[in-house]
């Protein structure tokens, strides 16, 4: 349980943090339909940690915390970078373990 | 590990995880609605956010009762989660913690003088029909398993496979619980918007903290029991993604239904309760 709780810390700071960021990064609501680059390499980096390296503590615990970073900015803002990511990760996996074995 | 240590931990865990899963409902509930919904973190800002919020008291409130009634309401859901996760004792006292919440949410309500809390205390002694099918579940997974330890009914489970198999309405009526105990519900007529927030709405500062808290908790607590008395042993993981799926669902059907009148609100459960109780009982017959 207490492995359960770590990692539920790190999603907590982690989408604090991005949501304190992203409000002082963009000063506006969301309107334009612009992919935020470095937002889209954390999630992609967030969910291959957290797909492909699920066994490793620091694999969950970094994946968790950079998701959460992108999945909580602000409304509207992060929500095409997180699907981008997850897609890339999931095949990655698939290519890893189904076709490579 | 040191019980006291593994009580600390459980408690914070559940009072996280529980909170990310309200926000989570929320966040759903806002997207079916075609708004963008708060952030999922947004929950628990808010549930710690009013820990640092200035307190005071209704002129018209009984101040011991008014702050006791919300200690007793941490107490009873951090009990929950020492008898549930972290003992895995019996049904019957998770039954009585529910039993004990009821009463407290009719308190709540009388405790600030408030009419809005006064209705909604009125409406808590109407809601306790949602105990029947409490009691019905207990009862059915005595009947079917023997017994009324969680930690049996686990054993059960993964020697006889898991009872949403063999009593699946037992688990329907369980469910109809848990949708009556998540935000913005058809069936949470003590919370009902003309309400304003209801036994809610005159607990200001760090008492509406331990509140959300509590509320936090009850919901991590309640899901926790579902899957594991349904769906036999799980791993952390599968917890998580039952956690969620319920999460989800409830979102679902409350972003889609209106709040019932009081009366349909406990025929509906009544009635909900009657067809499962028999048809359980039929199929355990049979």
């Amino acid at each position: 349980m207490l492995q359960v709780l770590i990692y539920l810390l790190f999603f907590v700071i982690g989408s604090i943090l991005g949501l304190v960021l992203s409000y002082k990064k963009y000063g506006e609501p969301f309107i334009y339909n612009n992919i935020d680059i470095v937002a889209l390499i954390l999630s992609i980096i967030g969910w291959i940690s957290f797909i492909n390296f699920y066994n490793y503590f620091i694999g969950v615990a970094l994946g968790l915390f950079l998701i959460a970073f992108v999945m909580s900015m602000r409304p509207g803002y992060g929500r095409k970078e997180t699907l981008i990511g997850l897609i890339i990760s999931v095949v990655i996996y698939l290519i890893r373990y189904l076709l490579v074995g | 590990m040191n019980l006291m240590a593994n009580i600390l931990i459980n408690v914070i865990t559940s009072f996280l995880g529980g909170s990310l899963l309200l926000g989570l409902h929320r966040k759903i509930m806002a997207r079916i609605q075609l708004r963008p919904g708060p952030p999922i973190i947004q929950y628990l800002l808010h549930s710690l956010k009013f820990f640092f919020k200035e307190t005071s008291l209704p002129k018209t409130a009984s101040p011991v009762f008014y702050i006791s009634i919300v200690c007793i309401l941490a107490g009873i859901w951090t009990t929950g989660v020492i008898v549930g996760p972290v003992t895995q004792g019996s049904l019957l006292i998770m039954f009585g913690i529910y039993a004990v919440y009821k009463i407290v949410e009719h308190n709540m309500g009388s405790s600030s003088g408030s009419p809005y809390g006064k209705l909604s205390c009125v409406r808590a002694v109407f809601s306790a029909a949602s105990e029947i099918p409490l009691f019905a579940v207990v009862a059915l997974i005595f009947f079917q398993t023997g017994t009324l330890s969680i930690a049996g009914i686990i054993h059960y489970q993964s020697v006889n496979g898991p009872l949403i198999f063999t009593i699946p309405l037992a688990g329907v009526m369980f469910f109809i619980l848990l949708l009556t105990k998540s935000p913005y519900s058809p069936f949470a007529i003590t919370k009902g918007k003309e309400l304003i927030s209801g036994y809610e709405t005159e607990h200001f500062g760090f008492l509406r903290g331990f509140l959300m808290f509590s509320e936090s908790i009850a919901w991590f607590i309640m899901s926790w029991l579902f899957l594991t008395l349904f769906f036999g042993p799980l791993s952390v993981v599968y917890y998580v993604i039952g956690m969620i799926a319920i999460t989800v669902v409830t979102a679902f059907i409350n972003a889609t239904s209106p709040l019932l009148n009081p009366n349909h609100s406990v025929m509906l459960q009544i009635t909900i309760a009657f067809v499962c109780i028999v048809g359980t009982i039929i199929m355990m017959v049979v």
